[in-house]
């Protein structure tokens, strides 16, 4: 099986093929302001080097989220179109999940994406990535709340927030994750959207005004 | 002749569409999808609902117009895009989905203006003779152009603050018409009178425009007729604002005209379907001997048959993008 990897919703580009769970090719560069211009520049730099074209992909695994709500999208809007245009197998991945699996000495690991006002886009892993609480748009505060030691945890976070505790950069492992997934059943492409974790403002206010 | 087919993708603000056109003139499919009802409840377009909207749809409209077409991404001959102006997430979406199918096909991309996809929808209807004078007018715009060819826009007068649209949503909010006020404006300016005086906008001798002091005018009105406790005649109000819009717009285009020695005028944009402009309009041409083109109504709201038209002609030229193509909220017509 012959996989593409696409994440653009965090701080990095990650851009990887693999066969099976055997990475071929893999960049992981970062993701400035310019996403939406580099990106076709450095899926054609893969192919290229990889000697392969799109249509020799069998399978695409797309980061949908949570992240960057522009760069999710960039992102899936990309794998969804390439998987819907050439019949190839979509699979959504998280970027939190993909986060924790980082390697660490602490015992716990909490993958968490900056969301402004003192909240993050956050899950809890143990050692062994089951999950301890579930990824979702949560207060700092509240995070920490559910992790059983506060002395045994890694923050895995590309950029800084306001955190007593361990934070560590995140060492992805593509090729563990891809096999954590292989089994997954394929999505229809047009199914395939982003997991934003929260609701427009927009959304919100009106529901609170329906409810008031 | 070999025929050329131009897969078109439409996304800079609250409509999803895709059409096939063929050799500049022929639509052959069209599908537009909008989301009017989801951002009626907001009371006007959010931006960032726009985007969530346009990424679900996407990959299904463009299914739905090959379908339509009876065609399959191998007979396109180019892919074109509105890479601006609009929402930049909105615009993303159309533009990466139409990146995507230009790199795995190895197609030409083409990026196009929504402006001069307004202007081309009028390509849809009869050739354009050119030199001729085009007037875009939408929610965004209120320009007058010289073309004396092809993708040759020279810009002689445009709004110096709100575009005309603007103003009529906003005199809209004032007399309390639901979104989007602009038609209903022009629904009510024909059912009343030209009563209230209200000034001319920018009655000068250059081709600018200029709606802000008159829509000032309009919310002060309605503020000190409800102060001194009358009824305000919305029906009236709504017929005054919308003479003294088209007295501006219709009197310096007649002159621009005139100036520029031009015999074919065609409109573009939204406001295009203004029914007090297109009576006005059509009533004066006639007078001046004047070519008109209006777009059917189909073509005034946003839609990719006129993307795929300017793409066509854009094509023609050679006006191709490589794989770095951005979407731009802001960009001069050019």
């Amino acid at each position: 099986m012959r996989n593409l990897f696409i994440d653009t919703a965090s701080s990095r580009i990650i851009l990887a093929i693999l066969e099976d769970d055997k990475i071929v090719y893999e960049k992981n560069v970062e993701n400035d302001m310019n996403l939406s211009t580099r990106i076709f520049p450095l899926i054609d730099e893969m192919f290229q080097k990889t000697n392969m074209q799109p249509i020799d992909i069998d399978r695409i695994y797309v980061v949908n989220g949570p992240g960057s709500f522009t760069g999710v999208r960039i992102g899936v809007t990309i794998a969804k179109t390439m998987a819907w245009a050439l019949h190839k197998e979509i699979v959504p991945l998280s970027e939190l999940e993909l986060m924790a699996t980082t390697s660490v000495e602490q015992t716990y690991k909490v993958p968490y994406i900056d969301a402004r006002r003192e909240a993050v886009f956050g899950a809890i892993y143990d050692k062994d990535n089951q999950v301890l609480l579930k990824e979702q748009y949560i207060s700092i505060e509240e995070l920490c709340k559910h992790i059983p030691d506060m002395n045994d945890v890694a923050f895995l976070g590309y950029t800084p927030i306001h955190i007593d505790g361990t934070i560590v950069e995140p060492n992805v492992n593509l090729s563990m994750l891809i096999k954590r997934h292989q089994n997954d059943r394929s999505l229809n492409p047009h199914e395939v959207n982003p997991n934003y974790l929260k609701r427009t403002e927009a959304e919100e206010k009106l529901e609170k005004s329906l409810h008031d | 002749m070999k025929d050329t087919y131009i897969l078109a993708i439409e996304s800079s603000c609250d409509e999803t569409s895709v059409s096939i056109n063929k050799n500049g003139r022929e639509e052959i499919a069209t599908v537009v999808l909008t989301q009017m009802d989801i951002h009626a409840q907001f009371g006007g377009v959010v931006p960032e609902v726009a985007s969530r909207h346009h990424i679900e749809n996407i990959t299904m409209v463009i299914e739905e117009c090959l379908t339509k077409a009876n065609m399959t991404m191998e007979e396109i001959d180019a892919v074109a895009v509105t890479y601006g102006p609009g929402l930049i997430g909105s615009l993303l979406i159309g533009l990466q989905a139409a990146k995507t199918l230009a790199y795995i096909y190895h197609k030409p991309l083409i990026p196009v203006h929504h402006i001069a996809g307004h202007i081309y929808a009028n390509a849809l209807v009869e050739s354009m003779k050119f030199p001729l004078i085009a007037l875009v007018v939408s929610g965004g715009h209120t320009e007058l152009i010289y073309m004396k060819e092809d993708y040759s826009f020279e810009k002689i007068g445009g709004t110096l603050d709100d575009a005309v649209g603007e103003a009529y949503d906003k005199v809209a909010r004032v007399i309390e018409l639901p979104y989007p006020g602009g038609p209903r404006v022009d629904q009510l300016a024909h059912e009343g009178e030209d009563t209230y005086h209200l000034p001319i906008p920018l009655d000068d001798e250059s081709y600018d425009f200029s709606f802000s002091g008159l829509k000032s005018a309009v919310i002060n009105l309605a503020h000190n007729e409800k102060q001194r406790g009358n009824e305000l005649n919305k029906a009236n109000l709504a017929t005054s604002f919308q003479n003294r819009v088209v007295e501006v717009l219709t009197k310096k285009t007649m002159r621009a005209l005139e100036e520029y020695n031009v015999d074919h005028l065609i409109v573009a944009g939204g406001v295009a379907a203004n029914k007090g402009l297109r009576e006005k309009l059509t009533e004066l041409c006639e007078e001046k001997n004047i070519h008109l083109t209006f777009p059917p109504m189909k073509y005034c709201t946003d839609n990719a048959a006129m993307i795929g038209a300017a793409g066509y002609y854009a094509y023609k030229l050679g006006r191709v993008a490589d794989l770095t193509l951005n979407s731009k909220a802001n960009d001069k017509l050019q």
